[in-house]
């Protein structure tokens, strides 16, 4: 048994399942920063090694599903901390019974992994209606988000669809990437620009949109069915901060 | 765009009580250059009344030539009037889209000059975004009651859903507060819009309430033996204009595809639930909406005809009935078994499944591990997730009781109407009165933590 320390790609993790099946066992799965190195335990570096992660990614394609696969890299781009761990257990046992490991609704292992899956389902759907854009001077369309995961190329084909003929920015400040997308190609990349950045400086007509939305936000409520905390649990204020109309 | 503003304003504030703000239910509208639409619709936020807000919901124009006694916009009211153009709507609409605050336009009206007149604004408006904008997004246009079948025709070449609203669960109630609505004129759209989904072959039933039924060929057989059932009226009405399919473009263009929905006003006039929901089950049968809306009276006018505007909207009796309407929709349920001549309200105590369970207490425990999904819906406490979880489970192994929790099951409600693996967890024996005091119970803490007022939110996902 070793405490594995991986680079935190997904080559890297896939990487670290190979090892666990071919050498030492993983104690603990993390990634160098989340990591207090100590006497006790015998840690490992592992290096991303292309082939390995290959490998083991045909193995879950073909021994359990294409269905778990698209499962398994979605909660590895969660925040949850202890991911690493669940996500292999729950690989270890969809390798010994297949393609049927999604329907044991009852098992720890499988209803861990379905929670994380769900809450950042959960998220990838509000973003594609929270998301909020800005017209730049330069015509392109920018909008920010912070997101409790990492969900950027999870919404990117959704808006590449929807702005077909528009050039648009999606920055996830907490992370410090962005997709970019021009005529419904996108890429992911990183960066780093504040808000006060020349280059963010929108149309002079650009206040004048907004404060139309923000009329009509209010005017859409009605007042004698008023329900915050309605209105609050469906939309957590920790996203409101990057929404229009809730700066009145 | 001040001008805007002030349009906006008025224009938006009257058509907040207009229920519906689903975007969902339309995909593979041709490709334009901007725009598309979700299958399962989006919310792009919450109002302050904890409303989804999917379209922008907006008035064409507020100057009205009816009267009708529960609308705010009636002719007599005093009230300030706007009419949008039809460009500045549209460029309105665009702009709100690319920020990515709205999933597209839901367009009402009340009827200025005429129906026809009216129509012919709100179709030039819907093609300029369509056609000039270029935009693929979701339209639900309300469709006007005595518009002609052409316009009709044209403007579900460019909406994705069409509604028209029955306004009043009755003839009666419609007769006395909207006497210039005639119940012919709603119902001839209606059909129109029915008969032309068949036409094209595009009909689709609301929930899973016609499951494994081809609803076209059968609506089709119908027409075709001239059902006079009440609602689906005797004239006869193609939907026609067959050529009209195709654009100019030689592209082929759908009529509405996400179908057609309808709203009726509750608590306006005194028809009791057992009316309100045969009245919707008759629209799902005869017209396949996509949906029946419940609207709770909000007072609005002081007329001797209404409810005082002392009076709060009754909103917990909306909730109910919403559920009610989930149970037809979703749980297979039948309108009279859910109300009947003997019990013709809803109990505003208790949520209709609950209630439906402890009168027909003679079916129940039923044995999870054995019984069929349709009869697992029919258990308080599990919804379609939960019934869909454990059919699959029981595929692999025996379900434990321990396991119902893990799989969403609601156990403190469930456990009385259930048995797992021959045993029964509600207590001693099954006894309606039992049973009865520990649900009032739990509602009664659940009205307790969620003030009545604060109770308003249809969920998807309700669990009963």
């Amino acid at each position: 048994m070793a405490i594995y320390i991986y680079d935190g790609s997904f080559d890297g993790f896939l990487t670290c399942v190979y090892n666990h099946y071919y050498e030492n066992k993983a104690a603990n799965i993390t990634v160098e920063e989340n990591y207090a190195d100590n006497f006790l335990e015998t840690s490992i570096k592992i290096a991303t090694d292309s082939v390995k992660a290959e490998k083991v990614y045909s193995a879950i394609e073909e021994k359990i599903s294409v269905f778990d696969l698209k499962k398994i890299y979605r909660v590895f781009m969660s925040s949850e901390e202890k991911k690493e761990m669940y996500l292999l257990e729950y690989i270890v046992l969809g390798f010994s019974i297949g393609n049927k490991i999604s329907m044991f609704h009852s098992n720890d292992t499988v209803k861990r992994i379905e929670s994380i899956n769900h809450k950042i389902n959960r998220e990838i759907e509000r973003m594609l209606g929270l998301v909020r854009f800005k017209e730049l001077k330069s015509g392109i369309f920018y909008g920010k988000i912070e997101t409790d995961h990492d969900i950027l190329e999870f919404i990117a084909e959704h808006f590449a669809k929807r702005l077909n003929d528009e050039t648009f920015i999606i920055h996830d400040k907490k992370r410090n990437k962005a997709v970019v997308c021009q005529n419904e190609k996108w890429y992911i990349t990183s960066m780093i620009i504040e808000d006060s950045d020349k280059n963010l400086e929108v149309i002079d007509k650009e206040k004048e949109t907004q404060n139309l939305w923000k009329e009509y936000f209010k005017r859409i409520s009605i007042e004698e069915r008023k329900n915050l905390r309605c209105q609050k649990n469906m939309m957590p204020s920790r996203y409101w901060l990057n929404l229009t109309e809730m700066h009145q | 765009m001040n001008n805007v503003m002030k349009k906006l304003q008025i224009l938006a504030d009257s058509a907040k009580y207009d229920v519906s703000c689903s975007s969902s239910g339309s995909s593979g509208r041709e490709k334009n250059k901007i725009g598309s639409t979700h299958i399962s619709g989006i919310c792009h936020t919450w109002s302050a009344d904890g409303r989804c807000v999917s379209l922008l919901k907006i008035l064409f124009t507020n100057k009205c030539v009816y009267d009708c006694e529960y609308c705010v916009n009636r002719k007599s009211g005093e009230v300030e009037r706007e009419s949008f153009e039809p460009e500045e709507l549209a460029k309105l609409t665009i702009e709100f889209y690319k920020r990515n605050y709205i999933e597209g336009l839901f367009l009402s009206s009340a009827v200025e000059i005429s129906p026809d007149y009216t129509g012919e604004r709100i179709l030039q408006c819907l093609k300029i975004l369509r056609e000039k904008y270029g935009f693929a997004g979701y339209i639900h246009a309300k469709i006007i009651p005595g518009l002609s079948s052409e316009l009709v025709y044209q403007i579900g070449l460019v909406a994705d859903r069409l509604s028209v609203n029955i306004e009043l669960p009755t003839e009666a109630g419609l007769k006395k507060l909207a006497p210039q609505k005639k119940i012919e004129n709603i119902l001839k759209p209606m059909k129109q819009i029915t008969t032309s989904m068949v036409e094209q072959k595009s009909l689709k039933g609301p929930g899973t309430m016609f499951n494994g039924i081809n609803v076209n060929k059968e609506i089709e057989e119908r027409l075709k033996i001239g059902d006079n059932s009440e609602y689906l009226i005797t004239e006869n009405i193609g939907g026609g204009y067959g050529s009209a399919l195709v654009s100019e473009s030689g592209m082929k263009r759908k009529f509405a595809p996400a179908g057609q929905t309808t709203q009726m006003i509750i608590g306006a006039t005194g028809e009791t639930d057992w009316q309100i929901v045969m009245a919707s089950e008759k629209l799902y049968h005869n017209f396949i909406m996509k949906r029946v809306y419940f609207s709770a009276y909000i007072p609005i006018n002081s007329t001797s005809l209404l409810p005082s505007v002392f009076t709060a909207p009754p909103l917990i009796r909306e909730h109910r009935l919403y559920q009610a309407d989930w149970l037809l929709r979703f749980y297979g349920f039948k309108a009279d078994e859910i109300l009947d001549m003997h019990n013709p309200n809803l109990s505003l105590d208790m949520d209709p499944k609950a209630a439906w369970a402890l009168r027909n207490i003679k079916k129940f425990p039923m044995e999870v591990n054995k019984v069929s999904f349709e009869d697992l819906l029919k258990i308080p406490g599990i919804g379609q997730i939960s019934a869909k979880r454990i059919i699959r489970q029981r595929m692999v192994g025996a379900i434990n009781y321990e396991d119902l929790k893990k799989m969403g099951v609601v156990l403190k409600r469930a456990r009385f109407f259930i048995t797992c693996k021959g045993k029964y967890y509600g207590g001693k024996d099954i006894v309606e009165e039992t049973v009865k005091g520990q649900i009032l119970l739990q509602e009664k803490i659940k009205s307790k933590i969620i003030l009545p007022t604060d109770g308003y939110q249809i969920s998807m996902f309700q669990n009963n």
